[in-house]
């Protein structure tokens, strides 16, 4: 005997198996996609396609499932990864192209995958009574946030409380698939030549104004199948991220410090734009990550000096000699880059906020003396909350009477939102250091 | 080990009954072997041995998704049902033809094991189905037996046209062969 919904059975499995991961372990999308799944190369697309989607509408399937059962599921993992199931069936009647015979087949089906075989009929029932009642649901969503911006509570009030006025935008670019942004390598191939390079394989790309070495593809695609990708013509790289090097203002001899440079790519990307700096010391506290970091740094053929630490403990690796230059891409809640990670609003919790914070501010303070007189420190955050942000370097003008933003109070520093110019959210403040023999801040 | 090679209907001789086997020697764990290792290689659930042209009554099962639970079944006989279930069923011997079949839903069986001990298997849902489908073949019937007249002649004619095109393309391969 033979089936013809196995493969399709077998990838939904998977994937309520890993949403699960996600939702009940608090695990990461990354992560548990780096898993072998047991699938076929050719089912992968899909199954990051459902999983993607899965997470990233997950607070609103939550809720219309609460809705459609009469009874809750219960709280093992076998429940979980049913509801995970159901979840999935759900996501794809409402965002996929799948017709809905075989959406509900497949995941019924899937169901025996699970280990949840005799509850075929609640899979099939809570499906089928979804399409009865879809628009009775949508009506009442109204009345929940939470599901209709399918953001938890706490960041949909701090969204507004921050910026009142665009937050119904910034959550519904958060929801939104993230385009594919390229960063040429300049020292080796021009932009407009490598987008020839991309026409003739296929593939198209526009360049932008705003990130001199950036290309937006019009179709995502595997990072590997770009031309040149393994010899280092090209890194994948949002074009927000690539505007640090930018606003380092980067001159040949001069010495820099990247205090947390995994995974790389503004390290890469600084070398790139002025391959005549004295030196480029990357600092990361994950040796891991560090790991990573040098080798994307190989593969374009590029060098730095490595050292796994945590930048804000200066005494332990400071060799005492100032940099012209430091970049601070500071670790943050990345609520600029929920589109890229849609896990973050299930795996970031409120109660986060203050230890990173903190970190933040610890790592402004202690790297701004290593800082050389009219050296320029750029201060990085992929999020929108201006605690992290404004508030953040608000905070530190008042204790360093030596810092300034550079261009003044407006144009010193920048917030941009996600889906802006189709880049992800980022914040970068240019804090510029004062020579002290000038004395006060007048 | 060896693949073997699956007859497709409207092969004739898949209609042929099987007869019992009536000793589970190294003959039969030999091709218990073989037939294991047909069904996996062709992504099937479940091959009885008439669709290797064995007229024995024996079959091989396995619809676990590690794909690490063979059953296998010596003259099975299914000694109690009950339930109905109606589910997509396709064969290894009808290629991508896949239609709704109504079975019991749990099954009871008897049937000798690899050392031809007498031995018992409760299935449900698609293991009960699957035992039910091979069982089926050991008597010469074929799932789309179940399907409405109209249904089965139009896959005879898909059927036989394939046959066809199979049997012109024959000599072409062996006159090229030759030239070379």
């Amino acid at each position: 005997m033979a089936e013809r919904s196995a493969a399709g059975a077998r990838v939904r499995a998977v994937a309520a198996k890993l949403n699960a991961a996600i939702v009940r372990d608090g695990r990461t999308l990354d992560s548990v996609l780096t898993e072998p799944a047991g699938l076929p190369e050719r089912d992968l697309p899909l199954l990051r396609a459902l999983l993607y989607g899965s997470i990233r509408w997950h607070h609103r399937l939550a809720w219309q499932l609460e809705r459609l059962l009469t009874r809750p599921l219960g709280r093992s993992r076998r429940d979980a990864e049913l509801a995970a199931l159901i979840r999935l069936g759900l996501f794809q009647l409402q965002w996929l192209r799948v017709p809905d015979h075989a959406a509900v087949s497949a995941t019924v089906d899937a169901a025996a995958a699970i280990g949840a075989g005799q509850r075929r009929g609640l899979v099939n029932a809570v499906l089928r009574r979804f399409r009865r009642e879809e628009r009775q649901l949508d009506a009442a969503m109204a009345d929940s946030p939470e599901a209709f911006r399918s953001h938890p509570r706490w960041l949909i009030d701090a969204i507004e409380k921050d910026w009142q006025g665009r937050a119904g935008e910034i959550l519904t670019a958060n929801n939104a698939q993230p385009p594919m942004w390229l960063r040429v390598n300049t020292c080796r191939v021009g932009v407009d030549e490598y987008a020839a390079t991309l026409t003739e394989s296929g593939h198209s790309a526009q360049r932008d104004d705003t990130a001199p070495a950036a290309l937006l593809l019009d179709e995502p695609v595997p990072a590997a199948s770009l031309p040149g990708y393994a010899d280092g013509l090209v890194s994948v790289q949002d074009a927000a991220a690539q505007l640090a090097a930018a606003y380092l203002d980067l001159r040949p001899g001069q010495r820099v410090l990247d205090a947390c440079a995994a995974p790389g790519g503004k390290t890469a990307h600084m070398l790139e734009s002025c391959p005549d700096l004295a030196e480029v010391v990357a600092l990361d506290r994950d040796p891991d990550r560090l790991a990573i970091a040098q080798d994307n740094l190989a593969r374009l053929g590029l060098s730095a000096t490595w050292l796994a630490c945590d930048a804000a403990d200066t005494e332990t690796w400071w060799d005492g000699r100032p940099f012209d230059r430091i970049l601070v891409d500071a670790p943050c809640s990345a609520i600029g880059v929920v589109r890229r990670h849609p896990d973050i609003k299930l795996l970031r919790r409120e109660s986060d906020l203050d230890a990173v914070a903190r970190l933040q501010a610890r790592l402004l303070e202690r790297t701004w003396p290593l800082l050389g007189s009219d050296g320029l420190l750029v201060y990085a955050t992929c999020t929108v909350l201006k605690r992290e942000n404004h508030a953040q370097i608000e905070r530190f003008l008042q204790a360093a009477p030596d810092a300034a933003l550079a261009g003044g109070r407006s144009r010193g520093q920048r917030q941009l939102f996600p889906g802006e110019a189709n880049m992800d959210g980022f914040y970068y403040a240019c804090l510029k250091k004062r020579d002290a023999r000038q004395g006060s801040r007048a | 080990m060896a693949r073997l090679a699956i007859l497709e209907y409207p092969d004739k001789r898949l209609r042929l009954k099987a007869e019992p086997v009536e000793d589970v020697d190294d003959e039969i764990r030999g091709l218990v072997s073989d037939m294991l290792e047909t069904m996996y290689a062709a992504a099937g659930i479940g091959l009885a041995a008439t669709q290797v042209n064995v007229r024995k009554r024996l079959l091989v099962i396995d619809v676990s998704e590690a794909r690490d639970e063979p059953h296998v079944l010596i003259n099975p006989v299914i000694v109690h049902a009950q339930g109905k279930i109606s589910s997509e069923e396709g064969c290894l011997s009808v290629p991508d033809v896949f239609d709704y079949v109504e079975r019991a839903e749990q099954i009871r069986a008897t049937y000798l094991d690899l050392d031809g001990r007498p031995a018992e298997l409760e299935a449900e849902d698609l293991l009960a189905v699957c035992v039910q489908h091979e069982i089926d073949h050991l008597d010469g019937k074929l799932f789309v037996d179940y399907l409405s007249e109209l249904k089965r002649q139009r896959l005879r004619k898909k059927a036989l046209k394939k046959v066809r095109r199979s049997a012109n393309e024959a000599p072409r391969q062996s006159i090229s062969a030759r030239l070379i």
